[in-house]
């Protein structure tokens, strides 16, 4: 790079110190940088991979190995160290979706109850409170949810309904409906934000009340993000781990009322990995139910992801 | 007694126009109140039974006939000389029809008819007089009324009454009182949600707090755990939580603030963008208990850590790293476009835009999002579970050892793993223990090591709050 | 002789699209150097995509796909070594008004320090000659630590004119820069660019027919992204060739 800027070439002018120097600046460690940004940038997917990969890689010898995929889909009978062992995920999985479908009836009209008061009924002032009180809500660790299932919720359970025992579907689905709401506030809340004021206006103006705008503009304007929000609060549900362990109790079983104990697929990895030969193939199993349960995240996640992007292409109005 | 007045009622209170709150004139009108005060009430009795005698409107002298009393009402409230006055604002007339003279009809009763008059409702003198579509004035009102009497159709029995309000501009129709009362229900039941997640929060917080109240004090958080967890503290977990913390930050946040400084100022709008994007999306939707596997695969085994401080933390780290991209890229977004072109204008790179406009005014926005990580990764038990969280390790009590007691190829405590352990594996001190006061009840050590972390998360947690609030009153544009 | 630091520009053939959009088409100019070249045309027709290519912040539009050539004192602007160099040489004015979050000293001295300059007396006087010229300095003297975002639409467009000026460029283009300020400072800002004149190239868009009656002395009227025609100002406004010339100049078009 010359001093003299190659446009001058030829002119009488004097170059000022400031040119000379800013000639130089276009040098090495910006484009280093520039290439550490790419890289970092590039990681998200690189990590979507590399945890599909290391968790299939421990379950692959399983896998794609002696076991039997349609027992372990159909048959209830989850015995591991049971003489033959048995890994029949069926009760496991019923588990996972009757929590998760309970503490959704409890969830979703309550969480998208508390989006539609902050966003549309509130003053400024409460609407900060009722935030800052959903994140904190949101802040409570998953131990500890699991700690309140067992320690105070169990009892309350059993003296309020003369269950033999308070830790069942139940316990679990109310536990998992305070964990999940946040999500659904904080998304649908987003989602509600996102219809244009333009829409309330033109309401208003045609006479409606806040009640008449919320069910007659804002939900069908905004029900891609809205149907999202309740997407993701699912994905919580299945995902969560600490919590259930404590709350749903220990039975592989599938349940017939709401009373009744079960165990979900990540209680169960939770529960016996620990117990496990590294290696075996009880280890390896558990390794296979984490690809089950990456799977079902994803597809969970990738619908979330297409039902948004159904307003981002709406709203280019 | 014989006035020639009909009966008129006027509030006290409308002599100054004060509105008397509660005082209403019927049940059905809900804000009525306020507006009504000014509003009089005309009533001028018919009986058709009486022989045709002439009255003049009142309960001792009622009109005979309907067409009797409409043309007194002209000539009462209409015209040019109207002899009591002209009709205005919420001024009600009613007609009520009587068995004789004297016969007062019970009060209270709705009325069988009711008819109005909005001089801004319309202009249309054929109206129906309905709340929807009313007459313009008086004397169209009761051009109205005589066409519909004639026509057959206002048959009155003795007790019910005919009302015609006249309404102000604005004044609300049933269907707007219908509106107003689902919106109060609506509203009611959408704070009764909102409440409904409020308490939870409030009471557990409460509760915690007083069940492990005998045991929170300053030794608790000081003291390492003794004993077989029969007696002691958290002080070992704790600092293991902030080793795990601070190795996870030390690996996702710079990588997770340029990824966001990628998505946002350097990535195009293209396929291999939204796939980017995706990733993000699903990554920070990986279940706990999937990272703890992807843990023990990738560092515990792979990497050859073993269980392990830095194992751990790496599996914390890639938990926490999408949330930071988000929030990075949402902080970095709200920096408005003209700044950066202003400066690549005046011949700045991209990268040194960033470096000097972009980053600096959006670095407390990132930082509220890895705070908000911390809080995170201090309390999530799963992905350490099999990664590096150890049930007990013997620690110092004090000298650097005290401070710095973990090293990074072996497993720790950590307080969120500790409060499970604490749950499920310990058996606490026995009666005896206790009384000979070298141990403590299982149960005060259960909740205490609660409220640690609890604390520990919601002070994190306040912090990022804290910098959110600071942001907002220090827009600088 | 051309006198110090100024230049002129020739485009030849310029023709840019948006993804397929045509932006111009076939757009040929010769700019001399030392004088104020007005551009009028109604909006969207392609001023300042014009604009963009002669500092090549068209390079920041990933969907723009540009041909022809465009030379700046003679050189192939794709062809410099530095293209960073070539935009500060290309001072550029915004039509909203662009105070950055700092100080107004610190927005003057911004492109200076980027460009390495870093001696506080030289930026002291620097700051002071580049607020004098864009005629802020007596409004602001005394409070140069006052955050850019903070003053009031007429001085942020004088602090970007100031901003503009910092790094002594040869060329400085105006890209509708009156439309969200008051007339006053308006006025101010065009007697500055009659005085700038002799010092370097202006490239004035506006959408103010008057303001360039006022100011040019060449004006080029660009319409649905073709240049219609081009020449010295007072022809272009009493004498046009075009008949559509004559309509926008007379405010017949919009």
């Amino acid at each position: 790079m010359s001093s003299i800027p190659a446009s001058d070439a030829g002119k009488p002018r004097e170059v000022s110190a400031m040119h000379r120097l800013a000639a130089r600046l276009r040098s090495v460690p910006e484009l280093a940088i520039e290439v550490l940004i790419r890289l970092c940038g590039y990681s998200a997917i690189f990590f979507v991979f590399a945890i599909f990969f290391f968790v299939l890689r421990e379950g692959a010898p399983m896998l794609f190995g002696h076991m039997n995929l349609w027992s372990f889909f159909t048959s209830t009978d989850w015995n591991p160290v049971g003489e033959p062992p048995r890994y029949g995920i069926l009760a496991l999985l019923s588990g996972t979706i009757a929590v998760t479908a309970f503490s959704m009836l409890i969830a979703v009209p309550l969480g998208l109850g508390a989006a539609v008061y902050v966003s549309e009924f509130s003053s400024p002032k409460i609407k900060e409170i009722l935030k800052i009180t959903i994140e904190m809500l949101a802040a409570i660790p998953s131990i500890v949810w699991g700690f309140i299932a067992y320690m105070t919720l169990n009892p309350l359970i059993i003296q309020l309904t003369d269950a033999p025992i308070g830790l069942n579907v139940l316990n679990a689905g109310i536990i998992l409906a305070l964990m999940s709401v946040p999500v659904i506030v904080s998304v649908g809340e987003d989602a509600l934000k996102a219809v244009p004021d333009s829409y309330r206006e033109a309401a208003l103006a045609l006479g409606a009340s806040r009640w008449e705008i919320v069910y007659r503009v804002l939900f069908p304007a905004a029900k891609n993000g809205l149907l999202a929000a309740v997407l993701l609060g699912v994905g919580r549900a299945i995902g969560e781990t600490m919590a259930v362990l404590m709350a749903s109790g220990h039975a592989n079983q599938i349940p017939a009322t709401l009373l009744d104990p079960v165990q979900t697929l990540t209680a169960t990895i939770a529960a016996e990995l620990g117990e496990t030969n590294q290696g075996g193939d009880h280890y390896r199993v558990l390794f296979v139910i984490g690809i089950l349960l990456f799977a079902i995240a994803f597809v969970v996640n990738l619908t979330a992801d297409l039902v948004v992007k159904g307003i981002r292409g709406k709203q280019n109005v | 007694m014989s006035s020639n007045s009909p009966e008129t009622s006027r509030r006290a209170s409308n002599r100054r126009g004060i509105a008397r709150l509660g005082t209403r004139l019927d049940s059905d009108s809900l804000n009525a109140s306020k507006l009504d005060s000014r509003a009089a009430l005309y009533r001028y009795y018919l009986c058709p039974l009486s022989n045709g005698t002439p009255g003049d409107g009142t309960l001792e002298r009622p009109w005979p006939s309907l067409a009797d009393v409409l043309r007194d009402i002209g000539r009462r409230h209409g015209g040019d000389a109207p002899s009591v006055g002209k009709l205005a604002g919420y001024d009600r007339v009613e007609i009520c029809a009587i068995n004789g003279p004297g016969d007062e009809p019970p009060p209270g009763k709705k009325p069988r008819y009711a008819f109005y008059v909005d001089p801004l409702g319309t202009s249309d003198e054929e109206g129906g007089g309905t709340a929807l579509a009313p007459w313009p004035d008086l004397e169209a009102a009761l051009a109205g009324v005589a066409r519909l009497d004639a026509a057959g159709g206002l048959p009155l029995q003795i007790g019910e009454h005919l009302r015609l309000s006249v309404r102000e501009v604005f004044s609300a129709t049933p269907i707007d009182r219908r509106k107003r009362r689902h919106e109060t229900v609506a509203k009611s039941v959408f704070l009764l949600m909102t409440l409904l997640l409020v308490i939870p929060l409030i009471a557990i917080l409460a509760h915690l707090t007083v069940k492990a109240w005998p045991v929170l004090t300053a030794s608790f958080v000081f003291e390492n755990p003794k004993n077989n967890m029969t007696a002691g503290g958290v002080w070992a977990p704790l600092v293991g939580t902030f080793y795990l913390v601070f190795f996870s930050l030390l690996a996702a946040a710079p990588i997770g603030v340029l990824a966001g400084v990628y998505l946002n100022e350097y990535a195009r709008d293209n396929w291999f963008t939204r796939i980017v994007n995706l990733a993000v999306v699903n990554l920070a939707g990986v279940p706990s208990i999937v990272h703890a596997l992807f843990g023990v695969g990738a560092f515990v085994l792979f990497a050859g850590m073993g269980e392990s401080v830095l194992a751990a933390a790496f599996t914390l780290a890639v938990m926490t790293l999408p949330v930071i991209i988000t929030s990075t890229k949402e902080a970095l977004a709200s920096v408005p476009m003209a700044f950066r072109e202003a400066c690549w204008n005046m011949g700045a790179s991209r990268w040194q835009t960033i470096r000097t406009i972009v980053l600096p005014n959006s670095i407390s926005g990132i930082l509220t999002g890895v705070i908000l990580q911390v809080s995170r990764a201090a309390g999530e038990t799963a992905p350490i579970l099999f990664t590096g969280a150890a049930f007990f390790v013997n620690v110092p009590n004090k000298g650097l050892g005290y401070f710095f007691p973990y090293a990074l190829d072996k497993s720790c405590m950590a307080l969120s793993y500790h409060l499970h352990v604490m749950l499920t594996q310990v058996k606490g001190a026995s009666p005896e223990q206790i009384a000979a006061g070298e141990g403590i009840p299982l149960e005060h050590l259960q909740y205490g090591t609660a409220v640690v972390l609890i604390g520990l998360v919601l002070a994190v947690n306040s912090v990022s709050i804290g910098l959110r609030v600071y942001l907002r009153s220090h827009k600088k544009w | 002789m051309v006198s110090m630091g100024s230049v002129g520009i020739e485009i030849e053939g310029l023709s840019v699209d948006y993804a397929g959009k045509p932006a111009l088409r076939d757009v040929s100019l010769a700019i001399p150097p030392n004088e104020i070249f007005g551009i009028i045309g109604p909006a969207n027709s392609g001023k300042t995509t014009l604009l963009k290519c002669i500092n090549r912040t068209i390079d920041f539009v990933t969907a723009a796909n540009m041909s022809g050539t465009v030379r700046v004192g003679g050189q192939d602007v794709r062809d410099v070594a530095n293209v960073y160099q070539l935009r500060r040489r290309i001072g550029m004015v915004f039509p909203l008004p662009v105070g950055l979050p700092m100080t107004i000293y610190d927005n003057v001295a911004y492109g200076p320090r980027m460009a390495g300059l870093r001696h506080r007396g030289e930026l002291d006087s620097l700051v002071e000659k580049c607020l004098r010229q864009s005629a802020l300095w007596d409004e602001v003297k005394d409070r140069l630590n006052m955050l850019g975002t903070k003053l009031s639409g007429g001085q942020q467009q004088r602090l970007t004119l100031a901003r503009a000026l910092s790094l002594k460029p040869d060329i400085l283009c105006l890209d509708e820069f009156s439309i969200a300020i008051d007339p006053v400072t308006t006025m101010k800002i065009e007697e500055v660019l009659l005085e700038l004149r002799s010092q370097m190239t202006i490239v004035l868009v506006t959408n103010l027919v008057q303001q360039a009656r006022r100011l040019a002395s060449r004006t080029a009227f660009l319409n649905g992204s073709r240049i219609v025609e081009y020449g010295e100002t007072a022809a272009i406004f009493t004498k046009p060739e075009h008949q559509i010339t004559y309509d926008y100049v007379t405010g017949n078009i919009g």
